[in-house]
């Protein structure tokens, strides 16, 4: 591979676009293939191929060919509302996955830059806050304030967008008052049960990283569960 | 869904093209029957035989490494090598799972 192309898939990889590699296994020669952009003479051939592969999203040696495609998806969006303790070791774990983490909170001392360095950190109330954020179904949501004045718009705008996954943090008595708003506010049975709550697969640990960890298990387990 | 799970293998790659190495990235690019990491996945190897990332279980990365320094040597661009079940009773390198993977090295220039 030219160190120019790995350059290129690297900016791309930052820039969040979506776009395969294709290697021609008996030159040694690749290209990036992105949708809507021409390819080489040689690639062209096989374009249809290659589209298949593209919108499957799927590695792989193309039939009776010494083409080999690589496709790069997306990382999966995780909002997170509540910048609190168990949010920091979420953030930590998270970081070896391909999320691309939000943090939501209206509460300045809680989302601040010194608790989440390097985090994408909006500073608002939920409704304000998904003004900024594009999510449909590929997205997840991970509710941690147990505070309904915060949660419960997030939880809203979850369920109306049909987020993939959406966990909730606090008891099951929490969870049952939540779910009572949440029916009065309009939602109906089956939406609600579509939350996770109380949040987490169960690991049996009570402190932060350890809930962070059964989140973060259920959120993984969930990303391949579906579809 | 799929949500490829990235390593930054290639970022690192950069990086070590960056202090001056020579870099070899090893791709599995076909599987058959149960094989312990799927297709994409990647290992870089250098000159000196560091290596970074896996093509399979840690069954194979050893043979890897030679390969990719072999390759570096005699300045190829890019080679693809098969492996199959290993023979348990000899000190053979293969893959135990009974699957069968196909690698494909290239040298970064």
């Amino acid at each position: 591979m030219k160190l120019q192309t790995l350059r290129s898939i690297i900016e791309k990889k930052k820039n969040k676009s979506e776009f395969a590699i294709i290697t021609n296994l008996s030159t040694g020669e690749s290209e990036i293939f992105e949708k809507d952009k021409p390819l080489s003479k040689e690639m062209e051939t096989h374009s249809n191929q290659i589209k298949e592969f593209f919108k499957s999203k799927k590695n792989g040696v193309i039939e009776n060919t010494e083409i080999f495609v690589e496709t790069y998806v997306l990382p999966i969006k995780v909002i997170v509302v509540g910048a609190v303790h168990i949010a920091q070791y979420l953030v930590d774990f998270a970081k070896s996955l391909n999320f691309e983490i939000s943090i939501i909170d209206p509460r300045g001392y809680f989302a601040s830059e010194q608790r989440f360095p390097d985090m994408k950190i909006i500073n608002k109330w939920p409704n304000e806050a998904f003004k900024e954020i594009d999510t449909n179904e590929n997205t997840a949501l991970v509710a941690l304030t147990h505070d309904p004045k915060i949660d419960d718009p997030a939880l809203q705008h979850a369920l109306k967008k049909k987020f993939y996954y959406i966990g909730a943090l606090g008891s099951k008595k929490t969870h049952e008052n939540r779910c009572q708003r949440l029916k009065e506010a309009g939602f109906s049975d089956e939406q609600i049960n579509l939350i996770h709550g109380p949040i987490g697969i169960k690991l049996g640990g009570r402190s932060a990283p350890e809930i962070a960890l059964s989140i973060i298990a259920q959120l993984v387990s969930e990303t391949y569960n579906k579809k | 869904m799929k949500n490829s799970f990235d390593e930054k293998i290639l970022e690192e790659a950069h990086d070590w093209v960056k202090l001056n190495q020579k870099v070899v990235l090893a791709t599995v690019i076909q599987t058959w029957g149960s094989s312990p990491r799927p297709t994409g996945s990647r290992m870089i190897v250098n000159e000196k035989g560091d290596f970074s990332g896996s093509v399979s279980g840690g069954c194979v990365e050893s043979a890897v490494v030679r390969e990719c320094i072999g390759l570096i040597k005699d300045n190829k661009p890019c080679k693809k090598i098969e492996f199959k079940v290993s023979n348990e009773s000899a000190w053979e390198v293969g893959l135990a799972c009974g699957g069968e993977i196909a690698v494909y090295l290239e040298q970064v220039n």
